[in-house]
């Protein structure tokens, strides 16, 4: 439907990955350890210790959902830190309309 | 069995007339110059920004099966048949934070409207687009149907339409609220459930809030209430010889069983159609980013509302009335409700029960309209559809997908609502390795995708149809053994269907079967719309220029005068069909 013409050199996805290892891997990181702590359910499949009134597992997995929302937000806080300073101009504009 | 309590009822109506009224007004909100296309009446002008997404997509996810079927799983078998929704909810957000932001902006370029749209542009291939499109319609249907399922159990609680043998008198009620909500989905397009989602999201909150704080202290805390539940759960029931359920999933059987449980379903969840629909109708790419990281503050009230299984557990009157109306269990939180709170308090809860199930009805019915319009209708019968024509389409077609739903939601028996999402969750999840694997690679084989999926699909509908418990013959769940673990069956299916897409795709490369045309690009995976266009405007346009740095407080002004000129600005910028096909 739409083939735009040749792109002006903008950093593809791969090249913003290699100029910020450190960034890429955190994100990665953060979001691996985000699902495994949720996953392997030996972790937390215990009773004690209770917390106020909740057995340990009941309180993890409900503390666990903002602690998540958190998570998150670092995530798309430090993929922001991948984008090029100044937006792209133009360069997707074309296709778009 | 009960008679119908005056001050319940008519908050429970004045709240349902005032969400009609809103679904009608919807027609008018954010307003654009022609209303008769797929990206106004079907994705609500594609401009959306945080907020008022945050009210729809949450207002998309927790559906009746939030509010009904989890407690009333978590009231008959507790952890692993119920809980798993809490830890499902818990992934769904990282996993999609990984490729929803893809197909965001994939669809934004190319201004596909549904995912099988994308299929169809990545594959090149009509056959693997109409497979995704029918899986997508098919898993809606029961995904509806329980939306009003859950609207039936708040009915019967209330007592109204009971009193009749005669089924078509008894779901009158029910009748009725389907075809309001039919008119004001026909009429706004997915602006009704956008809109809408406000009233839902703060009723819900309100109820939930007051729920987890009062109803405790009524039933002697926190404390006691685990303790009754734990000591049921282990109770072995006569019938089956086996424990009723499970507390705490402690053997290994159980934990796989509810990681397995929580994982598949928390992969099906973004390849919905429905929330798709709401994550595309979002205005920029980071919108979809930021609601990933503030969805999880909704999924809070998920587990607090779970735990109201547990709660109508220990309270007596609640748990007796359940038994005498046949152990029907989804009517456990309406019953809660009813025996714990004031009447004019339930009549609240109750609403944010019926208005949150008919937002993503209303959604669902879109997206699943969406998909009969672009990936069958336009596809097959007549290519040449204008927009115009196309949103006529779909306009019908989701009044005739509510009614599949209806007649879904009266045929099966009532026991079944959780199933039926989990049943709607394995065929789903089918579509992952197309959808999902084809935002990162085109490695893939068209046809050895096609082929996954059809296997996929028998599988797991087979093997759901065997499951069986000493009750129920069939469908009994969503889980069974292979391998001697206790699996979601969706899961197997999945990696079945992965598994037979990567042989078949290396047989097909060596024999060099065409593999079809790409029309998309590397870095259109990674466009944001928005920012791109951002710069033209700037010197020329003052509004349009001042909507780009007010950024996502936009919609909120926008919201409030809905004609106002500042939000138009911007919503014209919005990429239309590029070869604007006249009419």
């Amino acid at each position: 439907m739409t083939q735009p013409a040749v792109q002006p050199g903008k950093p593809g996805a791969r090249n913003r990955v290699a100029a910020h290892p450190y960034i890429s891997a955190a994100i990665t990181i953060l979001i691996v350890a985000d699902i495994f702590f949720a996953l392997y359910v030996p972790l937390y499949a215990r009773a004690t210790p209770k917390v106020g009134d909740f057995p340990f597992f009941y309180f993890y997995l409900l503390i666990y959902m903002p602690a998540t929302g958190i998570v998150l937000w670092i995530v798309y806080l430090l993929q922001r830190r991948l984008l090029p300073a100044a937006p792209a101009a133009g360069s997707t504009s074309e296709e778009a309309r | 069995m009960n008679h119908v309590n005056a001050v319940t009822f008519t908050i429970v109506v004045i709240l349902f007339l005032l969400v009609t009224c809103v679904g009608f007004a919807a027609a008018r909100w954010r307003r654009a110059e022609d209303m008769m296309h797929l990206n106004e009446w079907g994705l609500g002008g594609r401009g959306f920004g945080t907020f008022v997404g945050w009210f729809l997509l949450g207002g998309d996810l927790y559906t009746a099966y939030t509010f009904i079927a989890v407690p009333s799983a978590v009231f008959l078998t507790g952890a692993v048949s119920g809980f798993f929704a809490v830890s499902y909810t818990i992934m769904v957000f990282p996993i999609a934070l990984i490729f929803l932001p893809r197909l965001w902006s994939i669809a934004r370029v190319h201004n596909y409207v549904t995912p099988a749209d994308f299929i169809r542009g990545r594959y090149g291939s009509r056959g693997l687009s109409l497979a995704m499109a029918f899986t997508g319609i098919l898993a809606l249907m029961p995904y509806i149907a329980l939306q009003l399922v859950g609207i039936q159990a708040v009915l019967t609680v209330m007592g109204v339409g009971t009193s009749s043998n005669n089924t078509f008198i008894k779901d009158l009620p029910l009748f009725a609220a389907f075809l309001v909500l039919a008119v004001f989905t026909y009429v706004s397009g997915l602006r009704a459930p956008a809109l809408i989602a406000f009233i839902k999201d703060i009723l819900v909150y309100v109820m939930i809030i007051v729920a987890i704080f009062y109803i405790p202290t009524r039933l002697g805390g926190f404390g006691h209430i685990f303790g009754v539940a734990e000591t049921h759960m282990k109770t072995v029931n006569p019938k089956t010889g086996k424990p009723t359920g499970v507390f705490i999933p402690t053997t290994g059987n159980s934990q796989l069983a509810f990681a397995t449980l929580a994982l598949g379903s928390a992969a099906a969840l973004f390849i919905y159609p429905h929330t798709i629909t709401g994550a595309l109708s979002t205005r920029r790419r980071a919108v979809v980013k930021r609601n990933m990281a503030l969805l999880p503050l909704y999924s809070v009230v998920l587990g607090l509302i779970a735990l109201l299984g547990y709660m109508a557990l220990t309270d007596k009157v609640t748990a007796a009335n359940v038994k005498k109306a046949g152990g029907n269990a989804q009517l456990a939180v309406p019953y809660l409700f009813q025996h714990m709170f004031p009447s004019w308090f339930t009549g609240i809860a109750f609403s944010a029960i019926v208005i949150g199930a008919l937002v993503p009805a209303a959604i669902m019915a879109i997206a699943a309209a969406n998909l009969f319009t672009r990936n069958i209708f336009k596809e097959f019968v007549k290519p040449d559809a204008s927009p115009r024509l196309e949103t006529k389409v779909s306009q019908w077609g989701s009044l005739v997908i509510k009614t599949g739903a209806l007649l879904f939601a009266i045929e099966l028996p009532r026991t079944f609502s959780i199933n039926l999402q989990l049943l709607g969750g394995i065929w789903v999840l089918q579509v992952f390795p197309a959808l999902v694997f084809g935002l990162f690679t085109r490695w893939f084989h068209r046809w050895a995708l096609l082929a996954g999926w059809a296997a996929g699909m028998i599988f797991g509908t087979i093997a759901a149809y065997k499951v069986a418990t000493p009750t129920t013959s069939h469908w009994a769940g969503s889980t069974d053994i292979e391998f001697g673990h206790t699996v979601y069956i969706g899961l197997t299916a999945v990696l079945l269907n992965i598994a037979i897409s990567v042989v078949l795709t290396v047989i097909l490369k060596l024999t060099k079967v065409p593999g079809g045309a790409d029309e998309t690009l590397p870095h259109q995976y990674t466009a944001d719309g928005e920012v791109a266009e951002a710069p033209a405007p700037a010197g020329v346009g003052l509004g349009a220029a001042g909507a780009g740095a007010v950024g996502d407080l936009q919609p909120l002004r926008g919201a409030k005068c809905a004609s106002g000129p500042t939000g138009r600005g911007q919503m014209r910028q919005r990429p239309r069909d590029a070869p604007a096909t006249g009419w």
